[in-house]
């Protein structure tokens, strides 16, 4: 099933749980992928198989039918799908306000070009410090 | 649009919009002192630094509240309820903001004057930031649900071990999110730990439990809450960079502290620097990167993690910023002072109706002006002791009184009539004109031996424009005395009688004897019913009208008070008179009642009353008088108004009486209500009339009209 990326449908929210699932496990079975989901909420098997199939139907997942267990994968990567839904009116309109009320380690602006080189110099001078 | 015009000229939005321009300066030196706080913390543990900023950042609103509420307190009571039309009564008090000593040609008033518009570009940007604050926390909350998934379970037991150790009270929930690009800890009553997706695999879990438990510290530091509050004054106090700026130093040492909770208990500085140096590398190489062109402040953090402990200061170093926080304060103190008298405006009260009608005390005062001013130029003082000696305010007449130079008097002139316009939006000025008229014909129609403008009648005329009914025995002669006067026939001096429906802030149906008692043709007020006889002479007043000591009778108004009106029909009938049917009594039933003789005759001309003004003559019920009692019922009911006044005597009564339900209520300002009516009777369509409850004490009185510039006030 190969569709091109920009007609992949947006996927909804069930459906965007179930990519974070196998963006953080990987190639999953949907035994994992329910197994996954029920750590956080209750989530019926057959409710899981069933979405994987529409999401499969629409290219946002491959499954791979090699073995007796279907294995399903994103069809892209996180960053991709990130993107997509940022175009989200309410993301963009609110998206710097949504950041300032969030505590982060790092500060929600990220590190200009010269920033970061002073980062690589101390991490690789740090690395050597260490034994 | 004159909503808004309206609005600008209450007491909150002149409060309002100096606040904005004090807080200016207060920002400004709570910056400072922060600023320089800082600097003297510089040794001292970031909990320390942060403790002062968000004490200063705390301080930003309280100032600005205590501000506003200084303001409001030396506004003067009343903003100028601009007369709703020029007909009505008298254009009472206005705020006229006039320093003591302007510069010529710098028009301070002017500013001054535009200073509350201010206040409604400030509304609209607290607005805005807090419309943007709450759907920026909305989308925060969907973060909660949507593109997260649980981690495996062994990280949320050692989340729950970290949590333990911190001592935190509520339980945190670790998610794994598609959306975060970097951990970050949302919510404060269920706290819940986002990590972006791979990173628990991509980094070592001693790294991952350093990440966690910066999280883990800002939630036991409640800063999530905090950080909420902070975005309410930011929100609050957004125009000023001080605000903004004092925010940026809480949110920089806020993750200070938690940095340094960290260390203190993973315990080594440069692995945890190391940990953040790596986590910003990995959202840098995520492929959607953007680079920013500002960079965040991580480098500052790590440099100071890694940093060798400072020494300690010099004593010179803590000595002069000791210094400099003291100049602040003695700038502030003496600032304070210094801004004051600049708005200080002298409360202003409300002429009482005894002292409105009086105008001796204005002339007096007009009299001492002119001691004062000796070089005031004639035209100004003609234009103060003549033009509008009786619609100027005392504190006017003051602060004209106080100008030095000609171009002042123009601009004071100019703002007084400003202030004064209906329709402050046009060039025709509805009240000059009308005013101007009312001079004209006061001079035509009263002159005796003294200028028509100067007589009783008027001055009664152009204070509160034409009466509604004139009562006219110019010639005195024979004159049928009403039975309240004793009845009968007798002889007059020429007298008028002149009615007014209302005047505001005196009351209904107010009725001005005029006396010609030396035959001058010089009418003068009276309140003494008797005056008017020449014959009489078993009274003693009367007695002295014969002796023409009346010439010097101070004018007095034959009041509202219907006992002195009508004292020989029996109360319930005069109760039924003067308030039942107050508003909708027609002239020539009002006189016709009062010549009734017997309670007999009362009692079928009240039936009467009704009967003509029954909608379906036909039937039992009076549709007319049921609504027009339940009308009265309501007003009683809800406006009567704490200083005792029923509700059927107060504006609101009033108009509710006359006219039913307004089609729409609309607030229009703290203090002030609209009442729209679509269409009412010899008046016209889409009637607006403005309440305002100016003092702030729940006396709502009819201030103007801002809508229907043409609908006249009831008559």
């Amino acid at each position: 099933m190969s569709v091109k990326p920009h007609e992949l449908p947006r996927p909804t929210d069930a459906e965007l749980e179930i990519l974070t699932v196998l963006w953080s496990l990987g190639p999953s079975t949907v035994r994992d992928v329910h197994a996954t989901i029920t750590r956080r909420k209750p989530a019926q098997y057959t409710t899981v198989l069933k979405t994987l199939q529409i999401m499969a139907e629409k290219g946002l997942v491959e499954r791979d039918e090699k073995q007796r267990a279907h294995i399903y994968s994103a069809s892209r990567p996180r960053e991709w799908t990130q993107q997509q839904l940022a175009g989200d009116l309410l993301q963009r309109a609110f998206g710097g306000s949504a950041k300032s009320l969030m505590l982060g380690a790092l500060s929600s602006q990220r590190a200009s070009r010269k920033e970061l080189s002073e980062l690589r110099e101390f991490l690789e001078e740090y690395e050597k410090g260490t034994p | 649009m004159s909503h808004l015009a309206a609005w600008i000229h209450t007491p909150f939005a002149q409060a309002l919009g100096w606040t904005l321009v004090h807080f200016v300066w207060e920002g400004a030196a709570l910056a400072a002192m922060l600023m320089a706080g800082l600097w003297l913390l510089r040794p001292a543990p970031a909990r320390r630094r942060y403790a002062l900023a968000c004490t200063i950042l705390a301080a930003m609103p309280l100032i600005f509240a205590a501000t506003l509420a200084v303001m409001w307190w030396l506004q003067p009571a009343p903003a100028a309820p601009i007369s709703w039309t020029p007909l009505t009564g008298p254009p009472a008090t206005s705020a006229m903001v006039l320093p003591p000593a302007p510069a010529p040609g710098f028009t301070l008033a002017d500013i001054l004057d535009r200073l509350p518009w201010l206040a409604p570009f400030w509304i609209v940007g607290v607005l805005f930031f807090y419309v943007r604050g709450v759907a920026g926390w909305a989308a925060v909350e969907r973060l909660r649900h949507r593109g997260v998934c649980a981690p495996v379970p062994e990280w949320q037991v050692r989340l729950n071990e970290l949590a333990a150790r911190l001592r935190l009270a509520r339980p945190v929930v670790l998610l794994e999110s598609c959306f975060a690009d970097t951990p970050v800890l949302i919510g404060y009553l269920r706290p819940v730990v986002l990590l972006p997706l791979g990173c628990l695999t991509g980094l070592s879990a001693g790294q991952v439990e350093c990440i966690l438990l910066h999280e883990l510290a800002h939630a036991g530091r409640r800063d999530y809450l905090v950080n909420l509050l902070q975005s309410v004054v930011e929100g609050l106090l957004f125009y000023h960079p001080a605000v903004w700026w004092a925010s940026h130093v809480v949110r920089a040492e806020r993750e200070n502290c938690c940095d340094d909770t960290v260390v203190e208990i993973m315990g080594d500085a440069r692995s945890y620097a190391a940990t953040l140096a790596a986590l910003e590398q990995r959202r840098a190489v995520a492929p959607q990167a953007a680079l920013a062109a500002t960079g965040g402040n991580l480098m500052k953090r790590i440099r100071r993690l890694t940093m060798e402990p400072r020494r300690a200061q010099s004593s010179v170093a803590p000595a002069a910023s000791a210094g400099l926080l003291l100049a602040i304060f003695a700038a502030g103190l003496a600032a304070v002072p210094a801004k004051l008298p600049m708005v200080r405006r002298p409360r202003i009260a409300m002429p009482a109706a005894g002292v409105a009608l009086d105008a001796a005390p204005s002339q007096s005062a007009a009299a001492n002006a002119q001691d004062n001013q000796p070089a005031m130029a004639a035209p100004y003082r003609k234009w103060l002791t003549e033009d509008v000696a009786y619609i100027i305010t005392d504190s006017e007449r003051a602060a004209f009184g106080q100008l030095e130079t000609d171009v002042e008097r123009e601009n004071f002139i100019e703002q007084f009539w400003k202030l004064r316009d209906p329709t402050p939006d046009t060039v025709e000025n509805e009240f000059k004109e009308e005013h101007y008229r009312r001079i004209a014909y006061a001079n035509g129609h009263f002159a005796s031996a003294i200028p028509g403008w100067k007589t009783d009648r008027g001055r009664i005329y152009i204070t509160y424009g034409p009466p509604d009914e004139i009562d006219d025995h110019s010639l005195g002669g024979n004159y049928q005395r009403p039975p309240d006067e004793g009845g009968g026939v007798t002889s007059t001096y020429p007298f008028q009688q002149w009615r007014y429906r209302y005047i505001e802030g005196i009351g209904a149906n107010v009725i001005v004897e005029f006396v010609d008692s030396t035959g001058s043709g010089e009418f003068h007020m009276t309140m003494d019913p008797s005056e008017k006889d020449a014959l009489l002479a078993r009274r003693p007043q009367a007695a002295a009208v014969a002796g023409g000591a009346f010439a010097a009778a101070k004018p007095r108004i034959a009041a509202a008070d219907p006992q002195h009106e009508v004292p020989a029909i029996p109360a319930p009938y005069r109760r039924w008179l003067n308030e039942d049917v107050a508003y909708i009594v027609t002239n020539e039933e009002r006189s016709a009642f009062k010549n009734l003789k017997t309670d007999g005759e009362r009692e079928t001309f009240i039936e009467q009353f009704w009967q003509r003004r029954d909608p379906t003559p036909g039937t039992a019920r009076n549709e007319f008088k049921e609504e027009h009692y339940r009308r009265i019922a309501y007003t009683n009911l809800h406006f009567t108004d704490p200083a005792g006044l029923p509700g059927w005597k107060t504006d609101l009564g009033r108009i509710y009486i006359m006219y039913g339900p307004p089609d729409a209520v609309t607030q229009t300002g703290a203090r002030s209500i609209s009442w729209t009516y679509r269409f009412i009777e010899g008046i016209g369509n889409d009637v607006i009339l403005v309440f305002e409850d100016s003092q702030g004490n729940g006396e709502v009185r009819l201030t103007m009209d801002p809508g229907a510039p043409h609908a006249g006030p009831p008559k």
